[in-house]
């Protein structure tokens, strides 16, 4: 009996090692991404592709749970010294960079030298740039799009065509009127989240951060005519907000708002309603008015290809290589909807060809948006400035003032960069 | 004593310490495990909370104390605090008062089907943290199961936005733990009570005593050891709430509802990373936990 136990012990520690992917030199490539139908799915047709050509590499594609887990996972390999525990190439939040570039830099493999970025969106590489040195190749684009439900705007007597290259001022007009004759919003947005005037915020190249790094909130102009925008929406009713994220899905699918408005990706879900086929239309976004540098271009999430330090790098830049293919781009587009950030992409058939959906070719508006985002200045507090951000933005829209509040936000921020 | 004596007691141990000896042999390994994997951890963590720096690259903090120092101006912490005491003050007494009067209605001899009831009851508090905080998200939706009966009840005449309000946000969280823990503590209570002896009931039942005083002046004296470790229980989970936190509201509005863990999990992992902080304010929590509980059992052990 005690034989038998310790046998078992001895086999279930012998299964739980071998199933352990590590990172050491050892000529087979390990990716940890997330989100089956999207990353991993890319990620597979790579694989294929590269294995046609070089039968005797093997590669695993992890499917995480989340980025969050990822991110949890690097962080405790980094703490404890050991780095043979992580995938040699992973994906991570266009957000996240700057955060774990400068806290853990002994997990990043410095890419300027050994990867070609010409072709590639400049707003979108600059996530992944520190100090002028590439740490990540860009994979999906969250090049900022708003859609519309084109049959409602022509109840209200308006068609897609009034939605493009257009400003605040005249979408908060056309916002007004549409809801005035249909009943319905113009969109629909989280509440408690700052998406939205970051967004608007990024697209005239401003930042919540200066160049030097310091903390840009409450003497920043183009930040006030960000919210002001988003208050202005919220308070004429052109834009509902609801509480969950199911619930924001919900409002487009159950018909209660006539467009939306954020990254490119969100088109995955609207074009999954399928009954509502061929009845929207994409346009790009409103442009601040009286502001510098404004633009109708912007992005928001995203994420890029990290490749770990004490790994096979070169057979894994070898690999990455697929990210300069625009076939690679062209196969994974109808499956995942994922779309590049790799300019020359959008000469790809599926790329060029209408959406059914949408009536036109969408895929390849959105790289050419992609090519007009502004680059901004990032920085490792990303995430502590949206959420002080987020919640001066609902203190204000319970009435606070805006200059105190963004005050507050300020001093957070910058309590949390002095410790 | 001989010198002969004198070295055999130097050989042999009595028996005595030999089932003394047995009995530290025995106790070594748990020992041991509790030291290196619970101890040694604590120890480190309040080490850790002196230092500053990146991740990687920690050290003492000047003055030792400045990450302490630091907490008291920190305006989102003292929310989480704010907000985890007042869950604490609110829910814990509701959920040991309703525990106290499920377990005691349960207790009745005469009572049909009570397997059922018992089961029903305890169930909650078998479902998975995250699951049941994403059913509640649901029902308290602003278009919701909740909203849809207070309407038709006609108790409100428009819809409650429960998670977008502070207040609201709050109710919510504490109902939530009120349906998951109170079956969890009658529990204890009912195995408490069946350790009373029926006949206290009986002649306390003849000497004209009704349902009330049975519960204020037998009941509730017996159990006086259990309702102190539930209190205690409760206060130290309350202290530690994480997922309804996190997976129902998610801290918000604007920081409304976030508790202390929730708070030190973003410190650590969401934004940029701050571990000697993050250790701190986890020491702060330990320690707000060991006061707790020794008020407690100074007022609730007369012994």
């Amino acid at each position: 009996m005690k034989k038998f136990l310790s046998m078992l012990l001895i086999l279930a520690l012998a299964i739980s090692m071998s199933s352990m992917a590590f990172a050491a030199e050892d000529g087979k490539l390990t990716i940890w991404c997330w989100d089956v139908n999207f990353n991993v799915a890319a990620m597979e047709v790579a694989k294929k592709m590269y294995q046609e050509e070089h039968p005797d590499v093997e590669i695993e594609v992890v499917n995480s749970t989340g980025s969050g887990d990822i991110e949890t996972s690097v962080v405790q390999a980094a703490t404890a010294g050991d780095l043979s525990t992580l995938a040699d190439i992973i994906l991570y939040q266009d957000n996240s960079y700057q955060k774990l570039v400068a806290n853990y830099p002994e997990v990043f493999t410095d890419l300027t030298d050994l990867y070609d970025f010409t072709d590639f969106a400049e707003g979108k590489s600059s996530f992944s740039i520190v100090d002028g040195h590439h740490y990540g190749i860009p994979f999906d684009a969250g090049t900022a799009v708003a859609a519309y439900r084109t049959d409602v705007l022509e109840q209200a007597g308006y068609t897609i065509d009034d939605m493009n290259d257009i400003t605040w001022d005249r979408a908060i007009e056309i916002g007004k009127d549409v809801k005035e004759k249909t009943g319905l919003p113009l969109f629909s947005a989280q509440a408690g989240s700052s998406d939205w005037t970051v967004i608007i915020l990024k697209s005239c190249g401003a930042s919540m951060f200066n160049e030097d790094g310091s903390v840009n909130l409450k003497d920043n102009d183009q930040l006030k005519a960000a919210l002001d925008v988003y208050l202005t929406l919220v308070r004429e009713g052109v834009l509902v907000e609801v509480n969950s994220w199911d619930e924001y899905i919900g409002t487009m699918s159950n018909e209660s708002v006539v467009g939306t408005f954020n990254g490119c990706w969100i088109l995955a879900s609207v074009m999954s309603l399928t009954d509502q086929a061929g009845k929207w239309g994409m346009a790009n976004i409103p442009s601040l008015v009286g502001v510098d540098g404004a633009t109708n271009y912007s992005s928001n999430g995203g994420s890029s290809w990290a490749i770990t330090q004490g790994t096979d790098i070169d057979l894994a830049v070898d690999f990455m290589q697929a990210y300069r293919n625009v076939d690679f781009y062209n196969e994974i587009l109808p499956t995942t909807s994922a779309i590049a950030s790799y300019n020359p992409a959008k000469e790809g058939s599926n790329y060029t060809d209408v959406n059914e959906f949408m009536g036109t070719p969408v895929f390849a508006d959105i790289i050419e948006y992609g090519e007009h985002v502004p680059p901004v200045v990032s920085s490792p507090y990303y995430y502590d400035a949206r959420d002080a951000l987020a919640t001066a933005q609902t203190n204000i829209l319970n009435g606070a003032d805006i200059q105190a509040e963004l005050e507050n936000a300020q001093n957070t921020v910058e309590f949390a960069m002095d410790f | 004593m001989t010198n002969q004596e004198k070295g055999q007691s130097k050989r042999h141990l009595t028996l005595q310490q030999k089932q003394n000896l047995t009995g530290w042999i025995f106790l070594l390994p748990a020992s041991l495990l509790i030291i290196w994997m619970s101890f040694y951890p604590m120890v480190r963590a309040f080490v850790v909370s002196l230092m500053r720096g990146k991740p990687t690259a920690l050290e003492f903090s000047d003055p030792l104390w400045r990450n302490y120092q630091r907490m008291t101006m920190d305006t989102v912490f003292i929310q989480s605090l704010k907000n985890t005491f007042t869950y604490l003050i609110i829910q814990v007494p509701i959920m040991l008062v309703l525990a106290l009067i499920f377990a005691s209605l349960l207790n009745r001899k005469d009572i049909r089907f009570k397997g059922i009831f018992r089961t029903c009851i305890f169930l909650p508090c078998a479902t998975a943290l995250v699951s049941y905080s994403i059913i509640f998200r649901t029902l308290f939706a602003y278009d919701g199961f909740v909203n849809a009966i207070l309407l038709n009840l006609r108790l409100i005449s428009e819809p409650i936005n429960w998670m977008n309000d502070p207040t609201g946000a709050k109710t919510v969280i504490i109902i939530a733990l009120i349906w998951r823990w109170t079956g969890y503590n009658m529990v204890f209570y009912l195995s408490a009570m069946q350790s009373i002896d029926y006949s206290i009931y009986e002649a306390a039942r003849i000497d004209g005593a009704g349902p009330l005083t049975q519960l204020t002046k037998i009941t509730m004296p017996l159990l006086k050891p259990v309702i102190l470790v539930t209190a205690i229980m409760s206060t130290n989970g309350t202290l530690q709430l994480y997922d309804e936190s996190v997976n129902l509201t998610n801290g918000g509005p604007a920081n409304a509802s976030i508790t202390m863990s929730h708070y030190i999990y973003n410190t650590t992992f969401v934004t940029s990373p701050n571990f000697g902080y993050a250790a701190e304010m986890s020491f702060v929590i330990l320690m707000f936990v060991a006061i707790l509980s020794a008020i407690q059992m100074k007022v609730g052990d007369k012994r």
